[in-house]
């Protein structure tokens, strides 16, 4: 298994660099640079800025993200936020609040 | 919730720091913790924590219980017991319940398990 998991229950304070999948359902604050897919699960509490490949948010998050390739916003999943990203898809029964810069 | 750590990882519960990954800061909260990759800021866990063969802490560990097999490079500090595998590497003040070192490890510090001393030995 390539890839790194905050559980629940655990809580990170401090800088991530990962050169591979992340899957945070736990807490993160400070900041998460990812080469590849971040995923932010349902539970999971984000106040943090990030930087990936992509990004999949269906917890909550605050703070700017950004990606390489897009970001989703599934439903159930909370950003507030500026998101840069070339694709961004919000689905519905998600809440936003932010700008948006798809000029990439 | 130690089960994990005898090298049953199934990606169930336990929160993993992979091979590629670098964390600069301190990870808190309840859990199994599985380090691949590499921590320097500091571990305070409650749950059993594997340093699988090519991971690293540059910290303090506070947790249940600790198992290296890569390094440890900080004081260990735990309720239950710490193993230090054949290719382990613990530099640091080590206070556990129980500690149990395999042949080929490298330990330099201090032990100090817990537990009572005969009745001549005390003052």
């Amino acid at each position: 298994m390539a890839n790194t998991v905050i559980a629940q229950g655990i809580t990170i304070e401090g800088e991530i660099t990962a050169d591979e999948d992340v899957v945070v359902q736990g807490t993160l604050r400070g900041k998460l640079v990812a080469k590849d897919a971040v995923s932010i699960e349902p539970g999971a509490v984000v106040e943090a800025d990030v930087d990936a490949g992509s990004l999949a948010v269906s917890g909550q998050v605050t703070g700017n993200v950004s990606a390489a390739d897009r970001v989703d916003l599934l439903a159930g999943g909370r950003l507030i936020g500026d998101v840069r990203a070339a694709r961004l898809t919000i689905a519905d029964g998600a809440s936003f609040k932010g700008n948006v810069d798809m000029d990439v | 919730m130690a089960s994990g750590v005898n090298g049953t990882f199934d990606g169930g519960d336990e929160a993993v720091v992979g091979q590629s990954t670098r964390i600069r800061g301190r990870i808190s909260g309840e859990g199994d913790l599985r380090v691949e990759g590499a921590i320097e800021g500091g571990v305070a866990l409650q749950g059993a924590v594997l340093v699988a063969e090519g991971g690293s802490i540059e910290a303090d560990v506070e947790a249940t219980s600790l198992v290296v097999e890569g390094t440890v490079d900080g004081d260990v500090t735990l309720s239950e017991a710490l193993a230090i595998r054949a290719s382990g590497r613990v530099s640091g003040v080590i206070r556990a319940a129980g500690v149990s070192i395999e042949e080929g490890a490298s330990v330099s510090g201090r032990v100090e398990m817990d537990f009572d001393m005969p009745e001549e030995l005390n003052g």
